[in-house]
């Protein structure tokens, strides 16, 4: 942190004064320094907007730290390409939304695209138009500053806009943080409260019923 | 029951679509949760982008109840497409449903046939639905095809957020 002055002054913004104080731009007083620290820790800048073809390098690289965290990174098939095809055709597969933060903020690998949601509209036979949030991350340095709520924010902006009325996600039962931050949110877990299992027939299975075999 | 017929949902059958979301959920118990019209669905279904798909099964029938081709519906499927960032696109089954007294004819496989065809075709990975863990005849059904209980094997929990909580939400994060 120290070693990047540049940065500093950036942040700060005092590079335009530091001349007309006379001091040399490595040299600074320590009410800058505090300052520094202040505006690291007041709510960093950040910005929510619809993802883009030219994002997709990006998702793809959170889609894979996600898959991480969750350990199921062999069971990643999707690629860069992939997500490339199914988001950006005239009838997209899903949607995307990308939390970005500006250069000066940006993350320890130089990234500043450092969240996103995936998205799609679903149907309910109850309640008609619904949104499925597929995916919602935050890489971990930028946790803590409002950016996962926000990236839900507007992914049910986005479903109520487009007349959803019921937002529907999965969370693995050991990840107690996503979890605990969901029911704060006023979500509610369905598979507990009313016994709803999620299934799935795939790979070979799923032919041996095409075929009609039981 | 060699005589029933699958066909794509035309908007005639809204009405049919209807009357057999609210027989399963009461099957479910929970007749009082639908509160979707014929006019949702229409418009939901047949516009430019619909929100879902639908096969019907139908029977011939002599009754004054039937439709114009002398048929009456007595089963359907409603279904869509999703998407798994790790596996690509999916087939989300949302309901599906045969009259009590149309089962046992094979009529609900042969749609779950016609769906994994479907899903096959649209180089679709894998289809995914939900069942409640008290119809256990809909669990054996399924895990005989194959299907796979992802709540208990990879402990996948499904949430929901409604209408009044998601105001909420869009409005703002709290800080």
């Amino acid at each position: 942190m120290f070693n990047r002055w540049e940065d500093l002054c950036n942040v700060i913004s005092l590079r335009p004064l530091l001349p007309a104080v006379g001091l040399p731009t490595p040299v600074l007083p320590t009410w800058c320094l505090i300052l520094y620290f202040l505006d690291i820790f007041h709510n960093m800048d950040f910005s929510i907007r619809p993802a883009t073809l030219e994002d997709c390098k990006d998702i793809a690289r959170m889609l894979l730290e996600l898959a991480e965290y969750e350990k199921v990174l062999d069971q990643i098939k999707v690629t860069q390409k992939d997500l490339e095809q199914d988001g950006f055709i005239k009838n997209p597969f899903f949607h995307g939304i990308v939390a970005e933060v500006p250069e000066e903020h940006r993350s320890k690998e130089g990234h500043t695209k450092v969240g996103y949601a995936l998205y799609f509209y679903s149907y309910s036979s109850w309640k008609g138009r619904a949104v499925y949030m597929e995916d919602l991350y935050v890489m971990p340095e930028f946790r803590g500053k409002g950016i996962g709520k926000a990236l839900m924010s507007k992914v049910a902006q986005l479903g109520l806009a487009a007349g959803c009325s019921l937002l529907n996600f999965s969370v693995l039962d050991w990840n107690k943080p996503s979890l605990d931050f969901y029911l704060s949110q006023g979500c509610s877990d369905i598979t507990a409260d009313m016994g709803y299992h999620c299934m799935r027939c795939e790979g070979d299975e799923l032919e041996k019923l095409a075929q009609g075999g039981t | 029951m060699d005589r029933f017929k699958l066909r794509k949902a035309e908007p005639q059958d809204v009405p049919d679509i209807l009357r057999l979301i609210k027989e399963l959920a009461k099957y479910e118990e929970m007749e009082d949760q639908v509160i979707l019209t014929e006019k949702d669905l229409l418009e939901d279904g047949f516009g430019d982008h619909p929100f879902y798909h639908c096969v019907v099964a139908e029977v011939p029938s002599e009754q004054q109840n039937s439709n114009n081709n002398g048929s009456v519906v007595i089963g359907f499927a409603m279904y869509y497409f999703t998407y798994d960032p790790w596996i690509g696109k999916l087939l989300y089954l949302e309901d599906f449903f045969v009259m009590k007294e149309y089962r046992g004819f094979g009529i609900g496989s042969e749609i779950l046939k016609l769906l994994s065809l479907t899903a096959v075709k649209t180089r679709c990975s894998s289809m995914h639905f939900i069942v409640a863990e008290g119809n256990q005849a809909s669990i054996e059904f399924y895990k005989r095809r194959g299907a796979a209980d992802l709540s208990l094997e990879e402990g996948w929990r499904l949430f929901k957020i409604d209408k009044s909580s998601l105001l909420k939400m869009s409005s703002g994060p709290e800080e």
